[in-house]
């Protein structure tokens, strides 16, 4: 396919975040932009958005839910010509929820995903990653995302979900379908439509042999104000915790392998001092943060200066907000304890992630488990490394040689 | 967050909300710790009261 996008004249007035240099190294442009006499950008692109990049003002639309709605959370429209089906309207609550109807939608899925009941999944990470591992230990080289942070999340979501973890290259083509190749319109509504169809058959089947201490059948016997949740409720959080678990934490991972591959001193610090690890997560996290969310301007307002129209599409750049010199000093630098941390890598308010104790966790185990086997390791190549960009930022390939 | 920056004070309920597990003063040896979690909430939702 030729590329026939126009060269950006403007980054304030006309960012483009599918460019593809903007796609492999974001932080140039948001610094740019944040710097500039209008650190909240405006493009006509893709139906138009803003992208403020201040923590302050990335922080206060997040808080904002009134003003700043989830009707829509992705940084593209939807895809057009998407509802046909039964279940054509399903969506991704509560990440898609406003209040009131967000309280339930998230209060059902929130005892998954504590950090008692996630530390559960500890030992089968660590047993996951040093399989990985043991696939190219021997080899002295491999594809630090492709072969190792890919599979991680997947894995971890597919028990977690209890459906069947052969199916892992689908789900991760089908995710990659909905989040990386956005201007890819039919590409997206085929994937999307793959992932509803098979969450329906997965709870008809729970619906006919319901499973013991299963997550999907305890959806489906959830009961709220004592009637059963509606069976699109069910679909909406199940395709929910697919797509957001999966390719948001491999980009975590893939990215902190990035780092590692070509920070020794790093490296060594972890090794020679492991009480580093949560605070490192952390900053890893700051640095790195893969996500970024949109919201739909409820009302005409004016934020900051910026006169903004219902149905207006802001994108909440919370890799930008973890760069803005005001909130973190030396900010593009990586400190592994670094004292003050207020990082909005899982968002802010009511829809902060509600995933992001299990991704802590496959972060770092998955982390500590490569640096454990294989100590040293370096780029193959630095430019040869790939990148997914726009809704989730992250090495889709990273070739190290050890 | 503040679970991970400090244990001793903070933890979770069983839908993974933060809790506060001390009651009154903070002890001396918690103090620290104490103030990095509070610096470290992305929800600002800690304040040390002295």
């Amino acid at each position: 396919m030729t590329d026939i996008r126009k060269p950006v004249s403007d980054l304030t007035t006309d960012y483009d975040i599918f460019d593809p240099e903007f796609v492999k190294n974001p932080y140039p442009s948001y610094r740019q932009i944040r710097e500039s006499q209008c650190p909240i950008a405006h493009t006509d692109r893709y139906q138009g958005s803003w992208l403020p990049t201040r923590y302050e003002d990335v922080v206060a639309i997040a808080q904002e839910f009134e003003t700043f709605t989830s009707r829509q959370i992705l940084v593209m429209p939807p895809a057009e010509g998407r509802n046909e089906g039964p279940y054509a309207d399903v969506a991704a609550p509560p990440i898609t929820s406003d209040p009131p109807d967000h309280h339930w939608h998230r209060r059902l899925i929130l005892p998954v995903f504590a950090p008692q009941a996630v530390a559960k999944y500890e030992q089968s990470t660590r047993d996951l990653c040093n399989g990985l591992i043991d696939e190219f230990i021997d080899k002295g080289r491999a594809d630090a995302a492709a072969d190792y942070a890919q599979h991680i999340p997947v894995r971890v979501i597919a028990a977690m979900l209890g459906v069947p973890l052969e199916m892992e290259p689908e789900f991760t083509e089908w995710v990659r379908g909905v989040l990386e190749n956005m201007t890819d319109n039919e590409l997206r509504m085929k994937s999307f439509k793959n992932i509803i169809d098979f969450f329906v058959g997965q709870v008809e089947d729970r619906k006919k042999n319901p499973r013991e201490n299963d997550l999907l059948t305890e959806l489906i016997n959830a009961e709220v104000e004592g009637k059963k949740v509606p069976i699109e409720y069910v679909l909406g959080v199940s395709q929910l915790m697919l797509v957001a678990g999966i390719d948001t934490t491999w980009s975590a991972i893939g990215s902190c392998m990035w780092h590692l591959a070509q920070h020794p001193e790093h490296r060594r610090q972890l090794r020679e001092n492991p009480d580093l690890w949560p605070t490192a997560v952390e900053e890893l996290l700051r640095v790195y943060a893969p996500v970024t969310m949109a919201r739909i301007v409820d009302r005409d307002v004016e934020f900051q200066g910026c006169p903004m129209k219902a149905g207006d599409r802001v994108l909440m750049a919370f890799p930008a907000a973890n760069r803005d010199p005001r909130q973190f000093e030396n900010p593009d630098e990586v400190v592994l304890d670094r004292e003050n941390n207020r990082h909005v890598a899982f968002g802010s308010g009511i829809h902060r992630c509600a995933g992001s104790n299990l991704a802590r966790l496959e972060l770092r185990v998955s982390l500590q488990t490569w640096l454990a086997r294989i100590p040293e390791f370096e780029l193959v190549d630095p430019a040869s490394v790939t990148w997914a960009g726009g809704q989730v930022h992250g090495p889709r390939s990273c070739m190290v040689k050890f | 967050m503040c679970a991970i920056a400090a244990p001793e004070i903070f933890g979770s309920d069983e839908i993974g909300n933060a809790k506060v597990l001390i009651s009154g003063e903070v002890p001396a040896a918690l103090q620290a710790k104490a103030r990095r979690a509070e610096s470290n909430c992305p929800e600002r939702a800690i304040s040390i009261i002295e």
